[in-house]
């Protein structure tokens, strides 16, 4: 097994971060994004990109709540998102056992 | 935390192997840590609490002859240090939970008022046996030591469950089970026997949160 094998969009240290803190949360639960933004110490712009990305591919769910000032956009990982980090941890498992 | 440099072209670039492995586990770590509403230094702390409050009282009905309850000051030490132990608990759990949305939020919400009705509840049942003019030795002693944790850790063990939060299980269950056995030691050493009891389930479950925290993702 080749590090090519691990999923490319989850395989990106930004994305990984995003990936692995939504997955602390007990399935179903979901985080604001003003939040996400602080645990992982990016600018909204660049953690925008990375969600939609990551929203593109299934892995995660986004809401947007109230109109304005007062909206707050909140983000979960999907059944596939928990799927995919569970399969990128095994090949990860994988492949640090034949290093 | 500091920021990752990101390889945006989505391959990882010279990301490798051991450094995912390593920003897994250190992102993990840190989220649950962050997520974690009974952090393992509080834990301790109502380690430290339970065992003066209760110890404290165990000190001043110890060797009265007839029984007539707990003094002033150990009450009102107790009471201060509870009060103290439930602000940073409020405070660690609203911590815990902001930003955070959802069935498990929801439940652990239902879960507290529950809480709180019953802890009442059981205080009014007190008012209820001293109503019917039980004695001193079991509403001034058996029932205030071993009563309200016991019913209060079996409706935090039934919330818990519900919510397949089996840590929180872990740290309530103890509680009732502490409670009961507490009962046999009568109306004097059940303060003690609770206070040490406690104490022992506290600083247990801040050791089991900090396994939860630490233990790695990858390697098993």
């Amino acid at each position: 097994m080749t590090s090519d094998e691990l999923d490319p969009l989850i395989h990106v240290p930004t994305r990984l971060k995003i990936v692995a803190t939504l997955a602390a949360l007990p399935d179903g639960d979901a985080l604001s994004f003003t939040r996400l933004q602080d645990m992982i110490g990016l600018t909204p712009g660049n953690l925008i990109i990375h969600l939609r990305k990551l929203e593109e591919a299934g892995y995660l769910s986004s809401e947007k709540t109230g109109n304005g000032s007062a909206s707050r956009t909140t983000v979960a990982l999907t059944k596939d998102g928990r799927a995919a980090l569970d399969a990128y941890t095994e090949a990860l498992r994988g492949l640090l056992g034949g290093l | 935390m500091s920021p990752t440099p990101d390889t945006t072209a989505g391959n990882g670039g010279s990301f490798g192997p051991e450094q995912a492995a390593a920003l897994l586990d250190q992102t993990t770590h840190q989220a649950r840590r962050k997520f974690q509403p009974n952090p393992p230094v509080l834990n301790v702390f109502r380690a430290i609490v339970v065992l003066v409050a209760f110890g404290g009282i165990w000190a001043s009905v110890r060797g009265q002859h007839p029984y007539t309850g707990p003094s002033a000051w150990a009450i009102t030490l107790a009471y201060v240090l509870i009060a103290i132990v439930i602000g940073w608990s409020a405070s660690a759990l609203r911590r815990a939970g902001a930003g955070v949305t959802g069935p498990t939020q929801r439940a652990r919400n239902v879960g507290i008022g529950v809480l709180l009705v019953a802890w009442v509840l059981v205080y009014v049942f007190m008012g209820a046996l001293y109503h019917a003019g039980v004695s001193h030795e079991i509403i001034y002693g058996l029932y205030p030591a071993t009563a309200p944790l016991m019913i209060v850790g079996l409706v935090g063990a039934a919330n818990a469950a519900g919510r397949e939060d089996w840590p929180m299980v872990g740290t309530t269950l103890p509680v009732a089970i502490v409670a009961a056995i507490a009962a046999f030691g009568g109306p004097v050493n059940a303060w003690l026997i609770m206070g040490i009891g406690l104490c022992a389930a506290m600083l247990g479950a801040a050791a089991v949160a900090i396994w939860q925290q630490r233990r790695s993702v990858v390697r098993p």
